[in-house]
């Protein structure tokens, strides 16, 4: 016979509450067979039956709280009667199995207290705490190593003895996690909190603003890149610059702007203002956020003139150095993730803009030729978002087309 | 640079000296009319004469405590150990007199003694004759261990401890006095204590050695290599005490693991403090528990047989690469 009594799991616990009741009183209950789910501050857990026998008697309803010692139910072994009134608790472990709770406070917790009157259950009844197995051992290395990789230890299986996690297990895991050729995962990642700052308020206003009232729509088209790739790689190594893809874009836009005014504009609400002076803005990832200096009067300078604005205007950006003047003012935004690898996204227009270009990474890709084979070409996606109140999808269309002749024939970025 | 034997390397060193520093002398049993019992001393009588050759009874106490006085009046004295297990005997006038008068004198009196000799297993000399005394010299502070590995070092570290201040223990490898290598001529050349080397590097184990040790853990290094594609990183420590660790440190950041090998007795021994001051400057550059292949823990054999088995050979040493690389 056993009194299954109230557990005390910690130093400041004083009671406990019956969840569920699995079995009724004369159920039989077999050894290590869960009879109630009780709840605590930290954790819910399953109470067993310590030996084979019938329950007898409840002692506290679902949803009743019991104290740390009260008298849960009694179990009875054959033949067996109602006892006595409830005895001294005595402080030995007995079977406990956690059903739900945090894996550190497991470890914390003491057994259930039970008053044995039958003879103390076998060894072999008391279930592993998860504690006990629950700790994966590993080489210290092994541990700074997924600590800096931001792996858990938890999702490694080791090859040392005994089970050991070891720095090659790391590398495998590392491997699976971040495949060559793409960034490493940060060291650590922290919570934290981020005050909102000045200017990622005013980035969310003029956002929200944006894709509030004004009605995007998107243009995505598929251009081929060879030839520009091509001819930035020449145009590098003749003049020893570093020009970069990007800039080679922004011409073609300004460029292309030149045949299409109406997308070179803005809106008010009793006018629609074309600029005619082609002002691009670029948009530059900074610690604190987005900024987009601007390249002023992009169709009228070179690439080279346009890569040194870019990186002039970046580093200022990166430094917070930029004065209003060089990023107020723009008429129209470029955006390129293609250094992220992004193959395509949408861009928010960036107001009083009324399109922005989203550019993606220019990769060699399959393609199907006029004449039905299959080549390597590289290609580029970029994607128009265009503030609908000002142009139309033709409109944007059009202006795309044009673009695809500077992108696709780049001898003209050069005239 | 000449071609010189271990031997060779240590009485060039003494003859060095003696010529340089007319302060410089040697005593010891059997040292001068029988030129010593490992030949050492050959031809220093002739040379230097019986007041810097000095035959003395066999009465190690009473050698060291000698020279230890004629150190305090200014002389710079070698003694000679027949073996420097028979230093046991001189160990009050080693532990208690010249490793502590400096200290008792206020830095008054140096003790710029040397006690050398032959050291260690490996010639059939038996239980006795055999031991190891590193870290029993080592733990005391006051005096120096030094244990070179090759001819080279022998002849650099002598001299820098015949021309020092302090009380040195140095331990020559018997088992490698014939062993031949290139030392420096120059009369100037000598390697200062408390600068361990890299004796071979590599990027996969760290191996930490001294004396003979180091010989055959670079002898083991080349055969892995060669076997197994496991680049092995020797650090040749020279000195036990300075124990210069910052290479061993620098070696495990780059391989993140590591083996000591040591001729001497496992408990307490050597390997046991360099292992655990790798624990507690390196714990998070290890990848596996530090190795120390040691000496089986039983008084040295006199069957050759048996002395093989007793002391450390290269299949240990490989074995314990292969562990700490979880490679068995």
């Amino acid at each position: 016979m056993a009194e299954i009594i109230m557990p005390k799991m910690g130093d400041a616990m004083t009671e406990g509450k019956v969840v569920r009741w699995y079995k009724k009183p004369g159920d039989a209950v077999k050894k290590g067979e869960p009879v109630l789910e009780i709840e605590t501050d930290k954790v819910n857990l399953d109470l067993e039956a310590e030996n084979d026998g019938t329950l007898s008697e409840l002692s506290a309803k679902e949803g009743e709280m019991v104290p740390v010692g009260g008298r849960l139910a009694l179990v009875l072994a054959e033949g067996e009667k109602e006892p006595e009134p409830a005895r001294r608790a005595t402080d030995k472990k007995d079977s406990i199995k956690h059903t739900t709770g945090e894996y550190g406070e497991a470890m914390e917790m003491k057994g259930p207290r039970v008053d044995r009157v039958a003879a103390p259950p076998a060894a072999a009844n008391v279930v592993a705490m998860p504690a006990a197995g629950g700790r994966k051992r590993s080489s210290p290395l092994a541990r700074k190593m997924a600590a800096e990789m931001g792996v858990s230890l938890d999702q490694v299986s080791g090859s040392g003895p005994g089970g050991r996690i070891v720095a090659s297990d790391i590398k495998n895991v590392g491997r699976v996690l971040n495949p060559p050729g793409r960034a490493e995962s940060p060291s650590h990642v922290e919570a934290k909190s981020i005050p909102v700052t000045a200017m990622r308020r005013t980035i969310a206003k003029r956002l929200s603003e944006s894709i509030g009232p004004i009605p995007h729509f998107f243009l995505t088209a598929d251009y081929d890149v060879t030839n520009l790739l091509a001819m930035r790689v020449q145009v590098n190594e003749a003049l020893g610059v570093k020009l970069s893809l990007n800039d080679f874009i922004v011409r073609a836009a300004a460029l292309a702007l030149r045949h299409h005014p109406n997308v070179n504009a803005s809106w008010s609400d009793d006018v629609i203002t074309q600029h005619g002076d082609i002002h691009i803005g670029i948009a530059v990832s900074t610690p604190e956020g987005l900024i987009t200096p601007v390249v002023r009067n992009a169709d009228q300078k070179s690439v080279a003139d346009i890569g040194a604005d870019v990186r002039a205007l970046a580093e200022k950006a990166k430094n917070r150095k930029l004065q209003p003047n060089e990023y107020q003012g723009s008429t129209f935004t470029i955006s390129n993730l293609g250094a992220w690898g992004i193959e395509e996204f949408t861009a928010i227009i960036n107001p009083p803009n009324v399109a922005i270009l989203a550019v993606g990474a220019a990769e060699a890709r399959p393609v199907v030729t006029a004449e039905r084979q299959i080549v390597v070409r590289d290609r580029m996606k970029i994607t128009m978002s265009c503030d609908h109140r000002v142009v139309d999808g033709a409109a944007g269309a059009e202006f795309l087309k044009t673009l695809r002749q500077y992108v696709e024939q780049p001898v003209r970025l050069l005239l | 640079m000449s071609e010189m034997s271990y031997r060779d390397a240590i009485r060039a060193a003494m003859m060095e000296e003696m010529d340089r520093d007319p302060n410089v002398l040697i005593m010891g049993e059997d040292i001068g009319i029988y030129e010593g019992t490992f030949r050492i001393t050959a031809g220093m009588l002739k040379k230097y004469g019986p007041q810097r050759v000095i035959d003395t009874p066999i009465a190690e106490a009473g050698m060291v405590g000698t020279a230890v006085g004629m150190a305090m009046l200014g002389l710079r004295p070698i003694v000679e150990m027949m073996t420097v297990n028979f230093a046991i005997v001189a160990a009050d006038q080693i532990l208690n007199h010249a490793a502590k008068i400096r200290y008792f004198s206020g830095g008054q009196v140096d003790i710029p003694v040397v006690i050398r000799g032959p050291h260690g297993a490996g010639v059939q000399l038996s239980a006795q004759h055999s031991q190891s005394f590193e870290s029993f010299y080592a733990h005391f502070p006051g005096i120096k261990v030094v244990a070179p590995g090759s001819p080279a070092d022998a002849k650099g570290l002598l001299k820098t401890a015949i021309r020092g201040k302090d009380p040195v223990v140095f331990l020559e490898s018997a088992a490698l006095y014939g062993m031949k290598g290139e030392v420096p001529d120059d009369p100037n050349f000598t390697v200062p204590f408390g600068e361990s080397r890299v004796a071979r590097e590599g990027r996969d184990v760290t191996i930490v050695s001294w004396g003979r040790m180091l010989q055959m853990s670079l002898i083991v290094a080349e055969k892995l290599a060669k076997d197994e594609n496991v680049e092995v990183e020797v650090i040749d420590l020279r000195c036990l005490r300075p124990l210069d660790m910052e290479p061993v440190y620098a070696s495990i950041s780059k391989t993140h693991r590591a083996v000591v090998v040591q001729e001497q007795w496992k408990p307490f021994g050597p390997g046991a403090e360099i292992s655990a001051s790798i624990n507690e400057k390196m714990f998070d550059e290890l990848d596996a528990p530090v190795a120390r292949v040691t000496g089986e823990d039983v008084p040295m054999p006199y069957a050759r047989n048996l002395e093989l088995l007793a002391t450390p050979h290269e299949e240990h040493v490989i074995a314990a690469v292969k562990r700490v690389m979880y490679r068995e």
